[in-house]
């Protein structure tokens, strides 16, 4: 387990099953299920030459709390990521908490759109809007 | 010679040389389709890249992609520094552990500041992702 740092007072560990979240993590949380806050500290691991996050690492982020959030949606039933759209809105550096509240913006049957506007100290630095499908229902 | 993961060629050139690119590497260039007009990629898919499913995690599909397109980017402008502006990236299919992951790039279109591109990831003749994206440029050489 990793403590949240001082700045994340209140925030847990997200359990993370997936290898490569657990490779790029940890993330913190807070919140009930189905409006969970997720936060990301940036470290020396996620940044390109110029100290600014990988746009990779963002969308990986973005991947994990919006997939949570699909799941929290879904009763954890299983749900892939169709589609990803991601706008990179300013950069964001070692140092800097990156949070997000993902939003349910519709559900259906088989799919489920979800969107989140990703925060430093309450600025938005990155958006994104995506499309889940749930396996098994048509 | 340099070992490289099986698929891999042996005059592919690391194109992961620091920061995240480096940790979730090696990732490699490889050589131009086409006459130049694809530019080309690849990395070998090992068992930090999976989600819990067995399958290569989407983020690093993405990050891929993002690096591929964001090289290229700097490739054909001769730009110092390029920012991706927005990236859209469509889940075709999965890829699985050991998968040699390739990425194709085109260009569609640039201007003086601007690259419009879009990209394919592909594995035994499959294609997994599809994405198109901007790319602002920033100083030139």
């Amino acid at each position: 387990m990793n403590a949240a740092p001082a700045q994340l007072a209140g925030y847990g560990e997200t359990s993370l099953i997936d290898p490569f979240e657990i490779f790029v993590g940890p993330v913190f949380e807070i919140g009930a299920r189905g409006a969970r806050r997720f936060a990301l500290p940036i470290d020396a691991r996620h940044v390109n030459m110029r100290g600014v996050i990988h746009g990779g690492m963002l969308m990986t982020f973005a991947d994990l709390a919006l997939g949570q959030a699909a799941w929290d949606a879904c009763d954890h039933a299983p749900c892939v990521t169709l589609n990803m759209q991601s706008q990179f809105i300013k950069a964001a550096r070692v140092g800097d908490i990156l949070e997000v509240l993902p939003v349910l913006t519709r559900r259906t049957r088989s799919l489920m759109f979800i969107r989140g506007d990703f925060e430093v100290k309450g600025e938005i630095v990155f958006s994104v809007a995506s499309v889940w499908k749930l396996l098994g229902q048509d | 010679m340099v070992n490289r993961p099986p698929g891999i060629p042996e005059d592919a050139q690391i194109a992961s040389t620091g920061g995240f690119n480096h940790y979730v590497g090696p990732l490699y260039r490889l050589s131009d389709a086409e006459d130049g007009a694809v530019k080309r990629f690849a990395f070998a898919a090992a068992e930090q890249h999976m989600n819990g499913a067995g399958t290569v995690h989407g983020g690093m599909l993405m990050t891929f992609m993002d690096t591929s397109m964001s090289r290229t980017s700097r490739l054909i402008s001769g730009a110092t520094g390029t920012s991706t502006v927005s990236l859209t990236c469509d889940f075709v299919s999965p890829a699985k552990l050991g998968d040699v992951i390739e990425s194709r790039v085109r260009v569609t279109r640039r201007t003086r500041t601007i690259v419009f591109l879009s990209a394919e990831l592909v594995a035994d003749g499959r294609v997994l992702m599809v994405g198109t994206g901007v790319w602002k440029t920033s100083g030139t050489e």
